[in-house]
């Protein structure tokens, strides 16, 4: 603060000073009149923007066009999937990279499926039931379109066993041997208690029947004899009659402990009888199983435990089924009944038997880890969880082994589990089901554990470049099993070729989505805009999925036009229509920038003011907005203070360019003097944080007004960074930014002086609109291009930037001439001031000592 | 009753469920409530509790055998006591299968007597439209007792059996036919038990001599002419042999047999072994 006042010094014209004519300066410095600057030729309007002559193009329509046959320019990318593809290794998985839009999808699925016919069919696999252990079904390779006739085989067998058992179980063969079985029991058993019977009723003992039993009483004449009469019998022969009931109670007993063992030998003869009925049966309707699958070893050994299991559980089949249906009387689908699930085959890959079968490109679009790695479902039952081999679901590397498998990078790896499930299929070159709650620890209900499966898949992973780079490097493993990396370019070189394939391309989307053909003009307005969108004249975007939205938005409007052909004004239409869809928020800024609210100058002078311009990106829509950029300056101790870093608003790229622009100050003016300058630069009335270096050459115009206290044109805009030599260099969005001021000052009234400054660089990337192009033609506004800081303040002030002569000044009333003196008078003052401080110091200093 | 209630078109009667032990056969139950049902009668069941029973209970050395060979001391008290709950089991299992076939229960009677008695008291207090179902098994041995019932009890119409094969009541309904005089009765009563037991009619033609077949099986066409809701399905057997008679009828899965007492199937005084071993349903016998 002391410092600010010890320099009040006149007041300059950075306070309030504005001038109509830059060459006639408010007393700078004291220093005497400003050299003019030599007139700088503004840019030719085809400089501007590149444009398609549509009779070069050689047709009339898109529909005499051979269309194009998948993507242009894009040749790198199509031989990297060539050889990914080629390449037998489990680890040559290819990464396809590419900007959004693409058409990298559709190109990599068109490429594969014409490999697929080269590749060998890959074999069904289907889960079976183990007997032995059914938490662990067994997989089953079969040969392709074989797993359909296996599960229709198996179904088949039970369903003939379903009417062969029940009628061989109930025919008289086997029923007439179980009733001698039975009979061979009953009569034992009958005969004993007859015979008992018999000995009873001899000796005058009748055997009744209890609730729970049997007891026996003395009988006369049939009937028991009354306790009464017994008791008036003499006491020997009622002692005799004791004596012969407890011995046949003894005798009854006996024969009724016999009976569990009997009933035991019964049930085993009958099971004997039931296995060789069954065996009958069971082995009949396997045989022409066994028969078809004679050449795979693995289906045989599973149809002899299918056999063996048949043949003990042989009462599943004589059940009463409780589902029939009440309407047809027939029983419920083999298939769904409850009770013969265990022989059912649950296919996992199965190729159908009428097509001949290709290995398989499958593109996951929802890559969870179920549905890549497959499941194991479950149903409640009784309020428990259950499951079985039936409720094995393959998932989609199931689905694609053999062939191949595309999954969107980003998706797969937003996906729990789902990335490290599919490095360890790669690289353990199996399929191995396990739930991700099995795998944390998490499960306590019934599950399973399948055999893995081998898997021979070449995954394709889609996504951006960043993602690959942040896979690159944050993944070892990405790189090892990944080694394949086809990157899709966004843009194609300007050719007179390249406008022809790229009006064969939209003939091609044309006729995919059945649209109605384009005219040359609308094709030539579309390669036009193919430039807008690469940013680049000399390029053209092969953005295809903008490119194919665009045609269809024309054809939309040459429909409602009532037009057969697409014409250049249904495309101009389109965008238009589109633009006006996204820019509420442009038509916001520009209402807030006509109404003053947001201070921009398209008009006069100012010290120390300029117009910089930014880009803002919503979505897909982009647009310019002029900002006004202020410098202030003082003598100081050497620092330039970026307001936007200091109020932590400015981002590293835009800090770099200011210290960019420090640097080339002090390399520029202040050789053999310290630079004693204080300054501050900020861009008014931004609240949004700002970033790059785009603004830096802006933020140096500024600076250098202030110090030269030449005021700056208002009616122009600039953007550009500049390096340490002062030479400007090329940004992005020059297209956006010109048209952004040129917006603002069409609202304003034109007057022939606005006009931007853009790097020599950016020339080559200038497609403006055509009413940016029709007004600088119309001599309205202007668009210069700069190669250094010189030409710009020259355009900006109208004042020469001056050039250091051999007594190495700078011309006299010149821009850098004055800067340099306020630089050099900054640092006298500096000097002087230093000295009059230490000259303080030191007396203080002496008093002190005197004191003591 | 029911031959007559039949003949008659009446729809009233009754069937006794006639029950002596804690062991009745589940397929007797359910046929004497299918009987029940066919003719839109009663049910009423009358356990017995067999004095005998008692009076053996009553000697001091009076043992039991359990089902399982374990020997326990009887007494009145026990007796008394079990056959109680056996009785209370048995009312609950009859009043479920007359709930789930809709016929009405009239009763369900325990009493203290000889069971012979107990059954002619019952059918006499209220015949004649009675159906006599006995829910114990009748062993192939005791031929006697079934003369016994027929001769010494009155008061019913038709009588229903069951042997120790007894499995099914639903299937064909064979009315065994050895007089054109009962052809009319048990074809009527055949019908309406078909209607329940779900299976269709078949005619058994019965006769001792093949001339007395012949002649027999004319009568019964005779009679037949064209009915037309039957699907008749004529069986002659011309020779008597029990146990290939009762083989036949096993052969034929029949749900219900339909036969007349004191006649070639079921003798008077013959040996009903054959036929009672070999019986899978239930043999309804008719006066």
């Amino acid at each position: 603060m002391a410092f600010w006042k010890s320099q009040p010094s006149k007041p300059t014209n950075q306070d309030a000073n504005t001038s109509a004519d830059p060459t006639k300066p408010a007393a700078p410095n004291g220093a005497g009149l400003t050299a003019p600057a030599t007139a700088h030729t503004p840019l030719p309007i085809t400089e501007l923007r590149r444009t398609v002559d549509p009779t070069a193009l050689g047709f009339k329509t898109t529909s005499e066009l051979e269309p194009a046959r998948g993507l242009i320019g894009q040749d790198r990318a199509l031989k990297a999937i060539q050889f990914g593809a080629n390449m037998a290794s489990h680890d040559f998985n290819i990464f396809v990279l590419g900007p959004a839009a693409s058409g990298k999808t559709t190109a990599v699925r068109q490429h594969l499926e014409r490999k697929l016919k080269d590749l060998p069919t890959p074999p069904d696999w289907v889960y079976v039931n183990n007997f032995e252990t059914p938490n662990r079904p067994r997989a089953l390779k079969l040969p392709p379109g074989r797993a359909r006739s296996l599960v229709k085989g198996m179904i088949g067998a039970i369903d003939e066993l379903r009417n062969t058992l029940p009628a061989m179980f109930e025919g008289e063969d086997y029923q007439a041997r179980r009733r001698a079985i039975d009979e061979e029991f009953r009569s034992g058993q009958e005969q004993a208690f007859e015979g008992l019977n018999t000995k009873a009723n001899s000796q005058n003992i009748t055997i009744l029947r209890t609730p729970t039993g049997f007891a026996m009483a003395p009988m006369h004449e049939g009937k028991i004899v009354k306790p009464e009469v017994f008791n008036t019998l003499p006491e020997a022969m009622r002692k005799q009659i004791e004596q012969r009931i407890e011995a046949l109670q003894k005798e009854l007993a006996e024969i009724i402990e016999r009976l569990p063992k009997t009933d035991k030998q019964r049930r085993a003869k009958l099971s004997e009888l039931n296995e060789e009925i069954a065996a009958l049966a069971v082995h009949e309707a396997l045989d022409d199983l066994a028969a078809a699958f004679a050449d795979q070893p693995d289906v045989l050994a599973y149809l002899d435990a299918v056999g063996r299991d048949l043949i003990r559980n042989v009462g599943l089949f004589l059940m009463s089924p409780g589902d029939e249906n009440e309407i047809v009387k027939q029983p419920a689908d083999t298939a769904r009944d409850a009770r013969f699930r265990r022989y059912m085959v649950n296919p996992m890959v199965s190729h159908n038997g009428d097509e001949p079968p290709i290995a398989p490109l499958v593109e996951e679009l929802n890559p969870t880890y179920g549905n890549l790695i497959g499941r194991v479902e479950h149903i409640a039952q009784m309020g428990a969880l259950v499951t079985d081999f039936l409720l094995i679901k393959p998932g989609s590397l199931h689905k694609a082994n053999g062939g191949y498998l595309m999954i969107d990078a980003r998706k797969l790896l937003m996906s729990p589990y789902a990335w490290e499930a599919l490095k360890r299929a790669i690289k353990s070159r199996e399929i191995r089901i396990e739930q991700p709650s099995e795998m944390a620890g998490l499960m306590s209900t019934q599950s399973l554990d399948p055999e893995p499966i081998p898997f021979e898949t070449k995954v394709v992973l889609l996504g951006d470049r960043e993602l690959y780079y942040l896979l690159a490097a944050a993944d070892p493993d990405f790189s090892r099993f990944f080694k394949v990396q086809a990157d899709f370019d966004d843009s194609i070189a300007r050719s007179t070729e390249n406008d022809q394939a790229y009006a064969r391309l939209i003939a091609s989307i044309v006729m995919e989505h059945k649209l109605k053909p384009l005219d040359a003009p609308a094709v030539a307005r579309m390669i036009e805009e193919g430039a807008r969108l690469a940013s680049d004249r000399e390029k053209l975007s092969i953005e295809i999925g903008r490119i194919a939205d665009l045609v269809r938005e024309a054809d939309y409007w040459a429909a409602q036009a009532g037009r057969s052909t697409t014409t250049r004004a249904d495309v101009a239409q389109a965008i238009d229509e589109n633009i006006q869809r996204s820019d509420r928020l442009r038509d916001r800024s520009q209402e807030t920038i006509e109404r003053q609210i947001v201070l921009v100058d398209t008009t006069g002078t100012k010290v120390g003011q300029i117009n910089g311009l930014a880009v803002l990106q919503l979505g897909d829509f982009s647009f310019g907005r002029p900002s006004r950029i202020t410098a202030r300056v003082r003598m100081g101790s050497g620092r330039v203070t970026d307001i936007e870093r200091e109020a932590k608003l400015g981002g590293a790229l835009h800090t770099k360019g200011v210290m960019i622009l420090w640097g080339y100050l002090a390399g520029r003016y202040a050789l053999d003097v310290p630079l004693a300058l204080a300054a501050t630069l900020v861009f008014e009335q931004s609240y949004g944080g700002v970033d790059g270096d785009s603004a830096s050459s802006t933020e140096l115009y500024a600076l250098l007004s202030a110090l030269s206290e030449v005021p700056i044109k208002q009616s122009y805009a600039v953007t550009g960074s500049v390096n340490q030599w002062g030479e400007v260099q090329a940004i992005g969005g020059v297209n956006e930014k010109i048209e952004g001021f040129f917006d603002v000052c069409k609202a304003r009234g034109l007057n022939g002086e606005q006009g931007v400054l853009v790097p020599r660089a950016n020339v080559q990337h200038l497609m403006l609109r055509e009413d940016v192009v029709e007004a600088v033609k119309a001599g309205k506004f202007t668009v210069h291009a700069v190669e250094t800081i010189d030409q710009g303040i020259e355009i900006l002030t109208g004042v020469k930037a001056g050039t250091r002569g051999d007594d190495g000044q700078f011309e006299a009333g010149s821009i850098n001439r004055r800067v340099e003196e306020t630089l050099r008078s900054f640092a006298e003052r500096g000097r002087a001031f230093a000295r009059r401080s230490e000259g303080d110091s030191a007396a203080a200093g002496d008093n002190g000592k005197a004191a003591s | 009753m029911i031959m007559h209630v039949a003949e008659a078109g009446e729809q009233r009667g009754r069937v006794v469920l006639h029950i002596t032990s804690g062991h009745p056969s589940d397929v007797a139950m359910e046929a004497a409530v299918r009987i029940a049902q066919a003719f839109h009668s009663e049910i009423e069941s009358l356990f017995v509790e067999d004095l005998q029973l008692y009076d053996m209970a009553s000697y001091p050395f009076a043992r039991e055998i359990s089902l399982t060979g374990v020997r326990r001391t009887l007494s009145r008290e026990g007796i008394e006591r079990d056959l109680q709950l056996a009785a209370r089991s048995l009312r609950r299992r009859v009043e479920a299968l007359a709930r789930a076939a809709n016929v009405p229960l009239r009763s369900a009677r325990i009493v203290r007597d000889d069971p012979m008695q107990a059954l002619a008291k019952a059918c006499a207090e209220d015949g004649p439209w009675n159906v006599v179902a006995l829910a114990d098994v009748l062993a192939p041995g005791q031929g006697a007792r079934l003369c016994e019932l027929f001769a010494n009890v009155g008061g019913y119409t038709g009588l229903m059996l069951v042997g120790p094969k007894a499995r099914r009541t639903r299937g064909p309904v064979i009315a065994v036919v050895e007089s054109p005089d009962h052809l009319q009765p048990m074809l009527r009563a055949a019908e309406r038990m078909a209607a329940v037991a779900g299976g269709e009619v078949m005619i058994m033609l019965l006769s001792d001599s093949p001339s007395g077949g012949q002649w027999l099986d004319e009568q019964v066409r005779l009679a037949l002419g064209d009915h037309a809701k039957v699907n008749l399905l004529a069986y002659q057997i011309d020779h008597g042999a029990p146990a290939a008679l009762a083989e036949i009828i096993r052969r034929l899965e029949a749900g219900f047999l339909i036969g007349h007492f004191g006649g070639i199937l079921v003798p008077a005084h013959g040996d009903l072994r054959d036929l009672v071993a070999a019986l899978e349903c239930p043999l309804f016998l008719m006066r």
